[in-house]
């Protein structure tokens, strides 16, 4: 065996790895963000329900409940912590293209790259803060008028069962998934382009589910 | 130190990052070399709160609306509708198209489900009578920015909710300014009809259509309701500027007259067919009515009226239409859902972005800076009509507005410019920008429903921007434009 054969026998193992790592990452997220997706429509047909039951109690019979808004708001806090990973992952999320665009191959994938590790450390970073936030003093804070027939201590995962007020942490718990998600998300979308970039022939397989997921 | 955090924020953009990302780095990167990493946390809680918000709800609602109008069928009435009126016109079809946009606008609040879907419907049938595919979707593009002006509009209640102001001030303001531009549109076409010979067609494409006796009797009497209400305020209004105090009974009475007179004399006139092509219409074009109607007279806020346009659209869609099923609404939630987190998220990294903004004096040095070119507001409101512009030939109109508005607003308001005149300004010129070459969002919705390259549409697309244009130098010129409306219905002052 040849130094020159030995090292690329070593870059086609790496190679494997990457493919391995990328095909189950995707296989999953794709499972995660199906339920994810899932959740975020009959959320939103939730909110529907919930506001029109407000305007109908308020409208019709004079009686405006007060824990329609905080509902209605909790569930879209969560719709969008559900739905916004998939459309990170399906190119939903504005963006100037004309630069990577114009780029020669490889140099537009580098690119890319650097965007992508710029925003995984903001994501990096929103879930460490977030994590805080849930954990810390503001999550706390009980909703006026929502009450849940348990409680969850997230900082050592403790469910007590008895009824309580609905804390912020579980409306603040909306945005981490997100976060948590999306940088999931983005470490996908990384190793894709590594791949596009190491090994060029290949195809990369995309999601079944997609659709398109922008919006003006 | 903080000066340089507006350009990274542009180079940012202009490289490629998406418009989320840009917004938090840039503050995000000014705070942790200005040694303050601990406010990061501000950042954040500002990302949840900024869409922590029940204002924001009827973006969601408005968005859902849309589609399940557009699954359900309706936009296919509103065409025929308005072919029923102008399709017999030289230039019919175009007509058709931008008086169908004007309605469609009253549904929805996006230029690019407009796009989608007047155009599916009616470049295929512009090409079969005759018209060249590229102008066909010129057209149709040019047309679908009235979309995001006449309310309901998603970047209005974006503005709103960023800039602090009332979404019903600028929805109302937002009316005559959509309409001008539709009829600045149909005013070009008759000029092009004439050069290029624009075909005229039919005003019934499918002849001996039928309506239900219940639909029937619906429309019948949703017609007569609306009809009775425009002459009741009409006749209060005559009778108050001549100084005659006629008692509401009998206002309502003499209207109800005039009104069964008028359906008297317009039947006479009309074939069945086209009295049936209208009474299809008369049940979707409801739901502007009870927006607007809701709104003005204070009985919803916006985000009622969101969602109370969700319900219609659905009872529509299920009782009268039947076009839709349960088991469709899943795929029509699921796509509302998808399109609106991007957009709350974008909202609240706009509200974080603002507050850092403002932290760090850019928009003082900013304002030093257009106050230096020259004090004429006229002259500044001409400068930043031109930079919007440019924005809007690469961005779209939501993020452009997010990014903007925090920056420019307070500025203009200072020098005296009306906020709501201000925004109405922002949102037509920005809208205008989706149609703009190269990164123009509907001309790649319009290219692909086409099938038509898009630099050909961009360049048929022209003399309808150079209108468009026209309209953004008369609203910026004449605040009456935009202000009479909300000013009449005591929204602003």
């Amino acid at each position: 065996m040849t130094p020159g054969s030995a090292g690329r026998a070593s870059g086609e193992g790496v190679l494997a790895y990457l493919w391995a790592a990328y095909t189950r990452l995707a296989a999953g997220l794709s499972v995660l963000l199906l339920i994810g997706r899932g959740l975020a429509w009959i959320a939103l047909g939730l909110m529907v329900l919930t506001i029109l039951h407000q305007v109908v109690m308020r409208y019709g019979f004079n009686a405006a409940p007060n824990w329609t808004e905080e509902l209605a708001r909790f569930l879209m806090l969560w719709m969008t912590g559900l739905a916004a990973p998939s459309a990170l992952r399906w190119g939903g999320f504005v963006a100037i293209d004309m630069v990577p665009r114009a780029l020669p191959r490889v140099p537009g994938l580098l690119l890319n790259l650097f965007i992508l590790t710029l925003a995984l450390l903001v994501l990096v970073l929103g879930v460490q803060l977030g994590w805080r936030e849930i954990t810390g003093f503001g999550g706390r804070f009980a909703s006026p008028s929502l009450w849940v027939p348990f409680d969850v201590t997230f900082a050592t995962f403790e469910i007590a069962w008895e009824w309580t007020k609905v804390a912020k942490k579980y409306m603040f718990a909306s945005l981490w998934v997100g976060c948590c998600l999306m940088t999931v998300v983005t470490l996908e979308l990384m190793l894709r382009t590594v791949l596009t970039i190491l090994d060029p022939n290949r195809d990369l397989p995309d999601d079944p589910h997609m659709m398109a997921a922008g919006a003006d | 130190m903080l000066i340089w955090f507006l350009p990274a924020f542009l180079v940012l953009l202009m490289i490629g990052m998406p418009v989320f990302f840009a917004l938090l780095v840039a503050p995000g990167m000014l705070l942790w070399m200005d040694g303050q990493g601990n406010q990061l946390i501000t950042l954040y809680r500002n990302v949840y709160n900024g869409m922590d918000s029940f204002p924001l709800m009827a973006l969601p609602f408005f968005m859902l609306a849309g589609e399940i109008m557009n699954r359900g069928g309706i936009t296919l009435r509103l065409v025929e509708f308005s072919q029923a009126i102008m399709g017999h016109l030289r230039g019919g079809l175009a007509h058709v198209n931008i008086l169908s946009s004007i309605l469609f606008a009253g549904l929805s609040g996006s230029a690019v489900a407009d796009t989608s879907a007047l155009g599916s419907t009616l470049i295929p049938a512009m090409e079969k009578n005759g018209y060249s595919r590229k102008f066909a979707a010129a057209v149709t593009a040019a047309s679908s920015v009235i979309g995001p002006i006449i309310p309901p509009s998603g970047i209005m209640i974006i503005y709103a909710y960023v800039m602090g102001e009332s979404v019903a001030a600028l929805f109302l303001a937002g009316i005559v300014p959509g309409i001008m531009v539709g009829v600045g549109l149909m005013v070009m076409v008759r000029l092009l009809a004439d050069r290029y010979d624009l075909p005229k067609a039919e005003r019934i494409v499918r002849k001996g259509q039928s309506i239900t006796p219940v639909e029937n009797l619906i429309a019948r009497a949703l017609a007569r309701v609306n009809m009775i209400a425009v002459l009741f305020v009409l006749i209060g209004f005559i009778a108050g500027s001549l100084g005659a105090n006629v008692p509401w009974w009998l206002r309502l009475i003499v209207a109800a007259g005039l009104s069964e007179g008028i359906f008297i004399a317009l039947r006479r006139r009309m074939s069945e067919d086209v009295r049936v092509v209208y009474k299809r219409a008369v049940v979707p074009l409801q739901t502007p009515i009870i927006i607007l109607g809701g709104i003005l007279a204070g009985v919803f806020t916006p985000t009622e009226a969101s969602v109370i346009a969700v319900a219609y659209a659905v009872l529509i869609s299920f009782f009268i239409l039947r076009s839709m099923k349960v088991g469709d609404l899943p795929a029509i939630l699921l796509k509302s859902a998808l399109g609106s987190s991007t957009v709350l998220l974008l909202v609240g990294a706009a509200v974080a972005f603002k507050t850092v903004v403002s932290l760090s004096h850019a928009p003082e040095t900013l304002a030093a800076f257009i106050l230096s070119l020259s004090e004429n507001p006229l002259t500044l409101l001409f400068l930043i009509n031109m930079l919007l512009f440019i924005v809007g030939m690469f961005l779209d109109a939501g993020p452009a507005i997010i990014i903007l508005g925090p920056i420019l607003g307070p500025i203009f308001t200072d020098i005296g410019v009306h906020p709501v005149h201000f925004a109405i300004i922002m949102s037509v010129n920005l809208t205008v920008g989706l149609a703009t070459p190269p990164m123009g969002l509907v001309l790649f919705v319009a290219s692909s429903v086409s099938g038509e390259r898009v630099e050909t549409i961009s360049k048929a697309i022209l003399p309808f921007l150079a209108v468009e244009v026209a309209v953004i130098f008369l609203i910026t010129y004449v605040p009456a434009i935009s202000l009479t409306v909300p000013r009449l219905t005591g929204f602003i002052q």
